[in-house]
């Protein structure tokens, strides 16, 4: 016990907290991200066809019905998806994490796989499925049954048809995030309930349900807002089945001769909703302590199904094969044959679709350069600026950082549509023409994936203790030090799965892009929907498919590398 | 490529611009001119030509490359991308003040009566056009001529409607039975839709609208798309679209078939024009007489199925020539003012 | 000397005031202990002390040098201190020895000198074996000893405790409190414990603060703040005492409710109100009655006795109805019900003024 350690100890690095400069500078960022094009959008919005002072477009929301239906259609829509989002990602979250369910790893890449692809993929493999005529699924009926011509099971061109195509595509974000927030759960809080004598179902129910709540509301509030703003889906199975969501009406409304006042006053209704379910969130999460990981951590606990096991088995497949099989069936039969009718067989087996997307389709190549260029400049970026801002945020560290919360979250209000004007209406002036060029659609991008990567980031800060950042701050480490040597490899798992949603998130945008692009900066997501226009579905589903492949690949790679912590530390032991 | 998309950012400039707009160029239609050996030369100085095209990218490859196996020495850039992008492009760009292109040409005719309207446009007058070319596809100042043009037809699917059965006429598609048959493309989205609605609501007046909007129709954007709806087999008829979309199918094997209506049918037309601040203004000139020349307008004819207004163009085999079909025409300069209009009484009939 | 000096420290949330007017001063290499319930303001104290809170007023001066005022608040990363904190705060994704090499690592020390200290300091620590551990595997006891080893080893000028060893079970607290000590003494950097328990307090601290409401109540030495109570508040909160409510009648005598007592030592406020202080133990209970004329004798009957093997514990009423707790050896047995006498004796006698 005499060890003396008297070596002289150097003085601390008397470095500069930067947190303060780097609050302005995101500050900045952020207001000319968010405000810019809703200040152009605001500024249309009040004006009438010859440059004059009018509320003649707020006064037309109200007036007439051909903007109320869409709105209130739209609504409806996106609380079908809500619920049906939640009530099938939940159990599956459960089954996952806290079963003893066979496959759990395969079961949670393929819900990674219906995640990945993008919604517009989805309505256009739907239409090949279940399109009442032509749709393998009514085809396989038919002749199931001797039906005669024109007889069908399902019908995607609906409303019902829309609400399904849409959740498909949605349920990953609550699935996520609710694994995510199970897979937290210190196994003593439920242990303490089963030792008091709650069953199974009881310590789910008054336990673990609670516990995850958020994340659960969270996860169905993502789903909601991507419903009420999701733009490719409804454009392709709403229109033929002859309705209006709120954002094909806007859509519409550019086309010529344009309305970008009324389209602007249009997503008025849309940014109130969207507050609205925000404030709620925040209400609900507010009232509850949630710092769950701090010094200590235990084992989730794992139950055992026993004679459940095949009803959740059935449960289980049953959305993998509507959310990911039965769809990636459809496009890799329809990218192999002729027409999408004939079955895929060898006589009918062909490449002429690989080979014309490969070889023949001159903007394939551009374009994939292009979605990949911005999917890792956006997840890089986006991840690292939403990682900066939700420390801020809610280590409240700076006066003020609140409102950068808001300034992140905000634009989870404007339907990518609605932004894709704001941005252009910002960046095509002679002074500042960025329009044409790949910055714009950054920028649209990076906007439009802040307020997910921040919510992701925001909830996994208030996960870690802050005891764990003091420690660091005490020992010399100022801010940034403390979010990059200890707040970030503690949340190394978040900031993955973060860049990885905005990385998917960005790859599957069509609503702004379709605004933004030009042909020198044509991403896939735009091809395939010019390539549906023309009714090309196999070239659609080769480009599909290539997509998924390769999200997939970086998904993987992302999870794997080692310096991002692909191996297994300990840590949750 | 013939859809109207997403206007927007070209046709808010304009809008804009058109606010500001003043003088408007009105000047006698120039005499007609041909390709002459100085003119060569001359653009052989300049040595390329820039085509801001709507055409098909096959089509217009070909008929690319078809220019520079005539006039070796001057390269053509083929800038394509569908109607509206084109047009919003064009827009932009001269807000801007940058003159990248030679010739435009677009398939909606409306475009040309706002280029018009801004005085982009160079009076120039090929004389293949000032021959043969009718009055109403060629504008009287000599400012732009219709290169290309296409029919919006009725068409079915052999195999679903016996050719009997099939419907003949516009009132034929009232017919109670084809409920839940019929895929329509959207005048919303679509400038050769807006056209064709145009000229039959003239022809039939309205309420032909009103009744086919209780049909249940499947109703698609594109003009392009109710061909391919209708090769699939998720719809037996369609009210609309592209002609050459169906001459395309057709001649691959898929069983349909195009039906010309009795009441007439409608004609979108294509203009094309040379630009004022062309940097290549001769062979801008040299090109834009190669656009209208006859081995041009049968090459858009094999290749793309498109119709010529030349004279000795020559249809394919199985294609009704012009000649013989009752076509309905829609003056842009009428139609522009009533757009809106027309698309809100389709929202009421059609639900979008 | 003093060496940590707060001056008129006040932090307020809102309207409520977390910490009010704190003034104190500690010498250098004195081991002070911040000590009150929970909610008195003590940890707040302790985080203003470390920079995670600027104050509202007044200022904090560490040897000479202003490091907090309202204008102007240093980072917790420029103070040169350390702290060891409640939860541990061990990052779960290091191990043991990249934990505590941590603050070695942001002062840009080679490797070797790293290696050299972090293996010393583990020495000390005990942990030499369980350096290639990660947080999650160890248990409570060696968790804290980490996170004493990471907080000494950066040799700090200043160490902060944060209730360290409210985690522990009783017997390891109790060691750890002698290791505390210890280590203190080795190193003899100022120390600032805070904790709710008065015992720890009493053997590790030099310096107790005993913290009210945000506000000093006391401050003293560990004697000090026992023997000499200023308030009725720390005469309660420390070892237990009895507070007879009363009026000073002249000099050093105080009636409580008809009963009069002489006090040996305390305040003595002008006029009105006095309380008078006796711990449990120093009373004397005896069955028979004292002799006329003994001053600070009181009579009552025995409403509640608890054995407790080395004690017994008495509750005795009063004819005025106030309750005294008393203990007596173990083998004076006085039956429930029965009436006694209490002497209270006049050296025991504390009076508090109000």
């Amino acid at each position: 016990m005499s060890v003396s350690i008297s070596l002289p100890m150097p003085a601390r690095r008397g470095r500069i907290d930067l947190s303060r400069p780097i609050f302005i500078v995101l500050a900045l960022v952020l207001g000319l991200l968010v405000i810019l094009p809703l200040f152009w959008l605001a500024y249309y919005s009040i004006l009438d066809q010859n440059g004059q002072f009018s509320l003649a477009n707020f006064s037309a929301l109200v007036t007439d019905p051909t903007l109320r239906r869409p709105f209130l259609t739209a609504l409806g829509m996106a609380l079908g998806v809500g619920a049906l989002s939640c009530m099938t990602a939940t159990p599956l979250a459960w089954l996952v994490a806290r079963s003893d369910l066979p496959g759990r790893t395969a079961i949670r890449a393929l819900v990674t796989a219906s995640f990945v692809t993008p919604p517009f993929l989805g309505a256009i493999a739907w239409e090949i499925l279940a399109a009442p005529n032509s749709g393998l699924i009514n085809v396989a009926y038919r002749s199931l049954f001797g039906l005669e011509a024109y007889e069908y099971l399902v019908d995607i061109y609906t409303f019902t048809g829309l609400v399904f195509a849409i959740a498909c595509y949605t349920f990953p974000y609550v699935f996520t995030l609710v694994v995510n927030a199970l897979e937290r759960v210190p196994s003593d809080l439920e242990d303490a309930s089963s030792m008091l004598g709650g069953q199974l179902s009881t310590t789910l129910r008054r336990v673990t349900i609670p516990l995850v709540l958020p994340a659960i509301l969270a996860g169905t509030m993502i789903a909601i807002l991507q419903a009420l703003t999701m733009f490719g889906s409804p454009a392709i199975l709403a229109l033929p089945a002859g309705f209006h969501v709120i954002t094909t009406k806007i859509w519409s409304l550019f086309q010529y001769p344009p309305k970008p006042g009324l389209a602007a006053a249009a997503a008025l209704p849309l940014l109130i909703v969207t507050v609205m379910l925000l404030w709620g969130q925040a209400r609900i999460l507010g009232r509850r302590g949630y710092t769950t990981l701090g010094g200590k951590n235990s084992d989730p606990r794992i139950s055992k199904l026993g004679r459940w096991r095949w009803l959740a088995i059935a449960f289980v497949v049953a959305v993998l094969l509507l959310t990911v099989l039965l769809p990636y069936a459809a496009l890799i039969k329809t990218a192999l044959t002729r027409t999408v009718a004939e079955p895929l067989t060898w006589s009918s087996f062909t490449l002429h679709h690989v080979n014309f997307v490969f070889f023949e389709f001159s903007a394939t190549k551009l374009a994939l350069r292009n979605t990949f260029l911005l999917g890792f400049m956006t997840a890089t970026i986006g991840t690292a600026i939403a990682l900066v801002i939700a420390y801020l945020v809610t280590r409240r560290s700076v006066p003020g950082s609140q409102m950068l919360g808001y300034l992140a979250t905000a634009p989870v209000a404007i339907p990518g549509i609605v932004l894709g004007v704001g941005l252009f209406l910002s960046y095509s002036n002679p002074n500042l023409m960025l329009y044409g060029t790949l910055w714009i659609l950054l920028i649209a991008f990076l906007t439009i994936e802040m307020p997910a990567g921040y919510q992701q980031l925001s909830s996994a800060f208030k996960s870690v203790h802050p005891e764990l950042e003091e420690a660091s701050r005490i020992l010399g480490g100022n801010r940034m030090t403390t979010l990059r040597l200890i707040t970030a490899p503690l949340l190394r798992s978040n900031v993955i799965a973060t860049w990885c949603f905005v990385f998917i998130g960005t790859i599957r945008e069509l609503s702004a892009t379709i605004l933004l692009t030009t042909s020198e900066t044509k991403l896939v997501s735009v091809i395939i929907y010019d390539l549906n226009e023309s009714g090309d579905l196999g070239a659609i589903s080769v480009l599909g498919i290539m997509l998924l492949v390769i999200s997939f690949a970086v998904v993987i790679i992302a999870n794997r590398l080692p310096v991002l912590g692909g191996q297994r530390l300990p840590i949750a032991r | 490529m013939m859809n109207r998309r997403t206007v927007l950012s070209g046709a808010l400039v304009s809008s804009i611009a058109l606010l500001s707009a003043g003088g408007l160029a009105w000047a006698q239609a120039p005499a007609p001119y041909e390709p002459n050996q100085e003119m060569i030369e001359a653009a052989k100085k300049e040595g390329s030509v820039v085509w801001y095209t709507a055409t098909d990218v096959q089509v217009s490859e070909k008929v690319g490359s078809a220019f520079e196996a005539k006039y070796p020495g001057i390269k053509v850039q083929v800038e394509r991308s569908g109607s509206e992008r084109v047009f919003q492009r064009i827009s932009q760009e001269y807000g801007s003040n940058i003159h990248k292109a030679d010739v435009i040409e677009t398939s909606d005719a409306v475009h040309f009566i706002l280029f018009k309207r801004q005085g982009w446009l160079q009076p120039a007058v090929p004389s293949d056009v000032a021959k043969s070319w009718p009055a109403q596809v060629k504008d009287p100042d000599g400012q732009f001529a219709a290169y290309r043009a296409h029919l919006s037809v009725i068409g079915y699917n052999t195999t679903q409607v016996k050719k009997e059965d099939a419907p003949k006429s516009h009132a034929d598609l009232l017919d109670s039975k084809w409920r839940n048959r019929i895929v329509k493309a959207h005048p919303g989205y679509s400038g050769t839709i807006m056209t064709g609605t145009h000229a039959l609501s003239e022809a039939l007046g309205w309420d032909y609208f009103e009744k086919l909007g209780k049909q249940r129709i499947m109703q698609v954007q594109s003009s392009t798309e109710p061909p391919k709806k209708l090769a699939q087999g998720e719809r037996s008829i369609m009210a609309d679209g592209n002609e050459y979309n169906m001459f395309m199918l057709k001649e691959s094997g898929v069983p349909v078939e195009v039906v010309y209506a009795t009441e007439g049918t409608p004609i979108a037309i294509g203009h094309a024009g040379l630009l004022k601040n062309a940097p290549h203004p001769n062979a801008a000139k040299l090109f834009y007489a190669f656009l209208f020349s006859k081995d041009t307008q049968q090459l858009i004819s094999d290749v793309g199925g498109l119709r010529s207004f030349h004279p000795e163009v020559k249809e394919k085999e199985g294609r009704t020539p012009l000649s013989k079909i009752k076509i309905l025409y829609s003056d842009p300069a009428k139609l522009e003012p009533q757009i809106e209009d027309l698309k809100k009484k389709y929202e009421v009939n059609f639900g979008t | 000397m003093s060496y940590l000096e707060l001056t008129r420290l006040s932090k307020m949330y809102g309207a409520h005031p977390a910490v009010k007017d704190v003034n104190l001063s500690v010498a250098k290499g004195l081991l002070v202990c911040l000590l009150g319930p929970s909610g008195c303001g003590k940890t707040t104290t302790l985080r203003l002390i470390a920079g995670f809170v600027e104050p509202s007023e007044g200022e904090i001066r560490v040897g000479g040098r202003m490091v907090s005022s309202p204008e102007r608040s240093e980072p917790p990363e420029r103070r040169n201190m350390s702290m060891i904190f409640q939860s541990y705060a061990l990052w779960p994704h290091m191990t043991v020895f990249e934990n505590v090499a941590y603050g070695l690592r942001l002062r840009k020390m080679s490797r070797e000198d790293i290696v050299r200290r972090v293996e010393a300091i583990l020495d000390v620590a005990k942990l030499k074996a369980l350096a290639s551990r990660y947080p999650g595997e160890l248990s409570g006891g060696q968790q804290q000893r980490v996170s004493l080893a990471r907080a000494l080893v950066v040799e700090p000028e200043t160490l902060l405790l944060d209730e360290p060893l409210s985690n522990l079970d009783a017997n390891l607290r109790e060691e750890m409190r002698f290791e505390i000590r210890r280590l203190h003494d080795q190193y003899r950097y100022t120390t600032v414990y805070v904790t709710h328990d008065q015992s720890e307090a009493m053997t590790t601290a030099d310096l107790i603060v005993v913290m009210n409401q945000g506000r000093i109540e006391q401050a003293g030495s560990p004697e000090d703040i026992y023997k000499r109570p200023r308030s009725e508040f720390v005469a309660h909160f420390i070892g237990g005492a009895n507070v007879l409510k009363g009026d000073r009648l002249s000099g050093d005598v105080v009636d409580v409710g008809g009963v009069v007592l002489r006090c040996g030592s305390g305040d003595f406020a002008a006029q009105g109100p006095t309380s008078v202080a006796i711990r449990h133990h120093d009373i004397n209970l005896v069955t028979s009655a004292p002799a006329p004329g003994e001053t600070n004798w009181v009579p009552g009957t025995v409403t509640r006795q608890v054995y407790l093997g080395s004690h017994r514990d008495y509750l005795v009423t009063l004819s005025n109805g106030d309750a005294i707790r008393t203990v007596t050896p173990a083998d004076i047995a006085v039956p429930q019900g029965q009436a006694v006498w209490l002497h209270l004796p006049p050296e025991h006698c504390r009076a508090l003024a109000h």
